[in-house]
């Protein structure tokens, strides 16, 4: 909240800032409902005209802006956290267009569709591949422990950096128009993606020993039977890579298991009624 | 048991919205919602176990691009609600039934991942609307075909909710008086070995050089920090 206030309470000296704060705001809400009407033909399309709208309301008269909105109708589609940054931008390329101080050789329309892919590219890698196991890794080592405060946990680790892409890159994009670029280019967002998926992989190692420890000690057995554990999970990776489904692989595990655990306690059965002859 | 049905559908709905179409803040996650529906219908331990068992199951498949991955969070939701119905119907608090409801709602939830994908094909009509609004000029017709989106995804969740539930409730009591001693001999393995199946298909499918090294070493070093402390 403080950043939020902060962020959009600023002004900086020298940039010119046509659309106000309040209309800002206004967009920035937008930008939570922006795959409201998501579809297959025009992924976000319709959403970023939506978002867009109470800025073009504010630099076009009707016909002008009629003709604008038809720009934005059309398709869209990048990661959600950096639409917001997107989304400044394009702002300010249209604000420049409107008062006539604009590069007439830059489209508002190309820039859009240049930046959409690999920010979506680079929003993939960084949220959904690395942050979000990173975030649960971490959140499930409370919950397997028991505690109900680990999805208020998981909530915070992960939020952390998407409010603040949302809020900081939503106004950097605005103040900074098309050099918002160079904004992803200087944070080196694609070797933090990278950065965070390892730091994922080892709280997930460190997470699966942890569960199969406990389950070792609760049941009385020797700890080191644990580290054989490695082996099936090494081999159901292998087998996930070429491609088999998580539905297949959770049916084949737990066969596996209620079987042999039929099995043993027939076995168990056997033994104690065999001992109890003796 | 209506109004724990109902708590159920209302937060199917917040949650199912959260997954695509607003916010995106992840009270989707089966870590949040299970919890959450749990919290809700007075047994939060449930929710949390369920919780835990389902987050890294589908956590690999990544919705990228026009990818639609499948329903986690109605699986959740839907096999919290119905092993607290049917724990209080059946008289039973174990972690049996908690499972057979889960088992059974896995694969009833590929059902969410057609209804999600037809809620973005329905939502293809829109742009049709949105077209024509602005041919007759009226944006504000336009901006709200926008909002009409969140009924199709709205539709989907609880749909997906529906299914798994009255699957559920039609199933399971007739498998569980067959399955609740056999699944005591095996269940807190087969509990320990769904976040252990999710963990292994994310380290197969993440695209990262040296992922089973890494991932060999972490566990490994804090498996034996563990023994020796």
């Amino acid at each position: 909240m403080c950043l939020f206030l902060y962020v959009f309470s600023i002004d900086v000296a020298g940039v010119e800032m046509i659309i106000s704060r309040k209309t800002r705001l206004h967009i920035w809400f937008r930008l939570l409902l922006l795959q409201a009407s998501w579809n297959f033909e025009r992924l976000q399309g319709i959403g970023f005209f939506y978002v867009l709208l109470p800025g073009l309301r504010k630099l076009y008269s009707k016909e002008k802006l009629l003709e604008v909105s038809r720009k934005y109708t059309g398709y869209f589609n990048t990661h959600v956290y950096l639409a917001p940054m997107v989304a400044g931008a394009v702002l300010k390329l249209e604000e420049d267009q409107a008062s006539g101080v604009a590069d007439p050789t830059v489209e508002v329309d190309d820039f859009k569709e240049m930046v959409a892919a690999p920010y979506a590219a680079i929003g993939d890698a960084l949220f959904w591949g690395g942050l979000r196991p990173l975030a649960a890794g971490v959140a499930l080592f409370f919950a397997v422990k028991g505690i109900l405060w680990a999805p208020l946990i998981f909530i915070l680790i992960y939020n952390l950096v998407p409010t603040w892409f949302r809020t900081v890159f939503f106004v950097r994009g605005y103040r900074q128009g098309m050099e918002s670029v160079e904004l992803i280019q200087k944070h080196r967002l694609p070797d933090w993606a990278i950065h965070t998926k390892e730091t994922a992989i080892v709280v997930l190692g460190g997470l699966s020993a942890f569960m199969v420890f406990t389950q070792l000690t609760q049941h009385q057995l020797p700890s080191w039977l644990g580290l054989l554990t490695l082996i099936p999970m090494v081999m159901l990776g292998l087998v996930a890579r070429k491609g088999l489904s998580t539905l297949f692989l959770v049916f084949i595990t737990v066969s596996c298991i209620f079987l042999i655990g039929l099995f043993w306690a027939d076995v168990v059965y056997l033994f104690t009624s065999w001992g109890a002859r003796e | 048991m209506a109004i724990n049905l109902a708590f159920g559908a209302l937060i199917s709905l917040i949650c199912g919205l959260d997954r695509v179409a607003i916010l995106q803040i992840m009270i989707s996650r089966p870590i949040v919602a299970a919890p959450l529906t749990g919290l809700l219908l007075g047994e939060p331990l449930v929710g949390l176990q369920i919780g835990v068992m389902v987050e890294l199951l589908w956590l690999a498949r990544l919705p990228v691009g026009a990818a639609v991955p499948p329903d986690d969070t109605q699986v959740a939701i839907a096999s919290s609600v119905l092993a607290i119905v049917l724990g209080q119907r059946f008289n039973t608090s174990g972690i049996e039934l908690l499972l057979l409801c889960l088992l059974i709602a896995i694969p009833l939830g590929k059902v969410g991942q057609y209804f999600d994908h037809y809620a973005r094909q329905y939502n293809v009509r829109l742009i049709r609307y949105v077209d024509s609004a602005l041919d007759r000029s009226s944006l504000l017709v336009a901006e709200l075909q926008h909002l009409r989106g969140l009924t199709s995804f709205s539709l989907a969740a609880i749909g997906t909710y529906a299914v798994i539930l009255s699957g559920g409730l039609l199933i399971i009591p007739f498998l569980w008086p067959f399955l609740q001693q056999p699944l005591s001999y095996s269940s807190a393995w087969i509990q320990l070995s769904l976040p252990l199946v999710g963990i292994a298909v994310i380290l197969g499918t993440i695209n990262v050089s040296r992922a089973i090294t890494l991932f060999c070493a972490s566990f490994c070093m804090s498996f034996l920090l563990m023994w020796l402390v």
